[in-house]
């Protein structure tokens, strides 16, 4: 795919395959002050405090494009990701999909006391997947994620690298119409990024768009066309790979 | 905010709430994840005892033999207990059909909770959360219903044809279950606070029940006995003993089960979807 090919958001006339509108996502958070037990006593409960995660971010991404995220940490790129896949409540704003986005994270942890292939089980069922369907797919995504010899031990035996890498393997179990990736592939080895890094240029192929958010600028120069900065929940800059990432970390070049 | 400018059909709104139908729809293509859920849990529940799965039967009969030890032999609380297979079955009827929905509501009151990371990962109907615990539930019960057989053959009552009633009244009572889960999970999400208070709600609702008990025989007050009979716990306990005891079953109570149930399973399952977003905070 060429930069000329992609479909670019300011002619408007390709289809859309996620259209992000002036989104702003609040969360309410409660602040341990650690406070001694008397002052918890005379100032009585928890303090919630609200954290503006995201200020109004608009974004077209059109069928077929593969998009990079970078930001400091903190920037509301995550929250970016979860407000797209619709498990993210806003505060403001809308977000539209066309077809199903599947949230490829770190964070797909089920349970903890059961072996991964029941967990790879259990994730596919969630997701409206038959379980005939999911069996016939097992064995490749096991040997993909390089966990035979541990696919009947329980989670809790994991270590953080194969845990990341079975989380992988249940989101890859079905091709999305958009995979939104989250800095999945940062915990890995060499060798298994390097694989993963093949399995989501097949799996681009495959689906309408992909959304990348890592802190290694050389994965998405090397995945992505266009990248977008999110600095404080608000847009920096949005725009060709090579721009946007000479800007926003002038050395990584 | 801009008015919203997408007339192609094919971009949906991704955080739109599904109507009821796709809801639906997305719950029964799920449903086998309830199933692999209980099959999972209860085979991993038991695995590092020495005992394993059998505790899913010695389980109920301890429970059974310590409560008939404090209520029919040390404080007799049998005053008036007729029916057939005496205040044995009597307090193993009561106890299995209470604690089924004790345990059916408590694990549905965290199903959300618990299940942050899945919450988190994948969109899919909330409501498959508390029905799976209601499942896990109903399979883990049933080691206890076969106990009542056991026991009503054990104390030598004959059997009659309306012990093939008691798994229809499970069943029932099952999608009270549902239900009031699906009413814990709202609760809880809300006000986490539930879950320490659940434990005391039961324990009430425990002596509210004649579960060791015959409340014709304790409870005098006429409106106070009203209220016993509302009460949804003491009308599925009262058609359980009419099935396995032949004992008298009050007609108030099956209406209280049938109100209860319909109030349950749709108020409840239309209070929970209209939350469908909130679960996501957790």
């Amino acid at each position: 795919m060429t930069a000329s090919e992609q479909a670019s958001p300011a002619t408007g006339t390709e289809q859309l395959s996620v259209l992000v509108e002036d989104v702003h996502v609040n969360f309410r958070v409660y602040k341990d002050n650690d406070a001694s037990l008397r002052e918890f006593v005379r100032r009585g409960m928890r303090r919630a405090v609200d954290v503006h995660a995201l200020k109004g971010v608009s974004i077209e991404i059109g069928v077929g494009e593969s998009v990079g995220i970078v930001g400091s940490n903190g920037s509301g790129k995550s929250t970016l990701l979860r407000a797209i896949a619709g498990v993210q409540p806003l505060s403001n704003g809308k977000v539209f999909v066309r077809g199903e986005a599947h949230l490829l994270g770190v964070g797909a942890a089920l349970k903890p006391l059961l072996s991964g292939r029941r967990n790879i089980l259990l994730g596919g069922l969630a997701m409206g997947m038959t379980r005939s369907e999911i069996e016939a797919k097992l064995h490749e995504v096991v040997e993909f994620a390089g966990l035979e010899e541990s696919i009947n031990l329980p989670l809790n035996t994991y270590s953080v690298g194969m845990r990341s890498r079975l989380a992988f393997a249940i989101a890859t179990l079905r091709v999305a119409d958009v995979l939104l990736v989250d800095e999945a592939l940062a915990v890995g080895d060499q060798a298994f990024r390097e694989r993963s890094l093949a399995r989501l240029r097949s799996l681009r192929d495959e689906a309408g768009a992909v959304v990348l958010v890592t802190h290694n600028l050389v994965e998405i120069r090397q995945s992505c066309s266009r990248a977008i900065w999110l600095e404080q929940g608000e847009i920096r800059a949005d725009g060709d790979v090579g721009e946007v990432l000479d800007e926003y970390s002038p050395t990584s070049a | 905010m801009p008015a919203t400018r997408v007339t192609d059909p094919g971009l949906v709104d991704a955080h739109a709430n599904s109507q009821l139908g796709p809801y639906l729809r997305g719950l029964w293509k799920r449903r086998s994840y309830g199933w692999y859920v209980a099959e999972s849990d209860l085979r991993q529940r038991q695995i590092t005892t020495i005992f394993g799965s059998l505790w899913h039967l010695l389980n109920p009969l301890l429970s059974i033999a310590v409560y008939f030890l404090v209520f029919g032999l040390i404080l007799k609380t049998d005053r008036g207990v007729d029916g057939k297979g005496g205040f044995l079955l009597f307090l193993t009827v009561g106890l299995f059909v209470f604690q089924y929905t004790q345990r059916a509501v408590t694990q549905g009151a965290i199903s959300i909770v618990a299940n942050r990371g899945l919450i988190q990962a994948i969109r899919f109907p909330r409501a498959l959360l508390p029905l799976s615990a209601t499942l896990t539930e109903t399979f883990a019960a049933l080691p206890s219903f076969i106990v009542v057989y056991v026991v009503a053959i054990t104390t030598g009552t004959t059997p009659t044809w309306s012990w093939l009633a008691l798994p229809g009244i499970v069943a029932w009572q099952m999608l009270f279950n549902f239900g009031a889960a699906m009413i814990a999970a709202r609760v809880t999400t809300h006000f986490r606070d539930m879950q320490q208070l659940l434990p005391f709600v039961f324990r009430l609702l425990i002596y509210a029940s004649g579960v060791f008990f015959s409340i014709e025989n304790y409870v005098s007050d006429g409106w106070m006995t009203v209220l016993f009979i509302l009460n949804p716990m003491y009308a599925f306990i009262a058609m359980a003993r009419w099935a396995t005891m032949g004992m008298d079953m009050p007609a108030e109570a099956v209406f209280a089960a049938i109100v209860w149930t319909a109030v349950a399973l749709v108020g409840g399952f239309l209070w929970f979807k209209s939350a469908e977003h909130a679960y996501d905070r957790v």
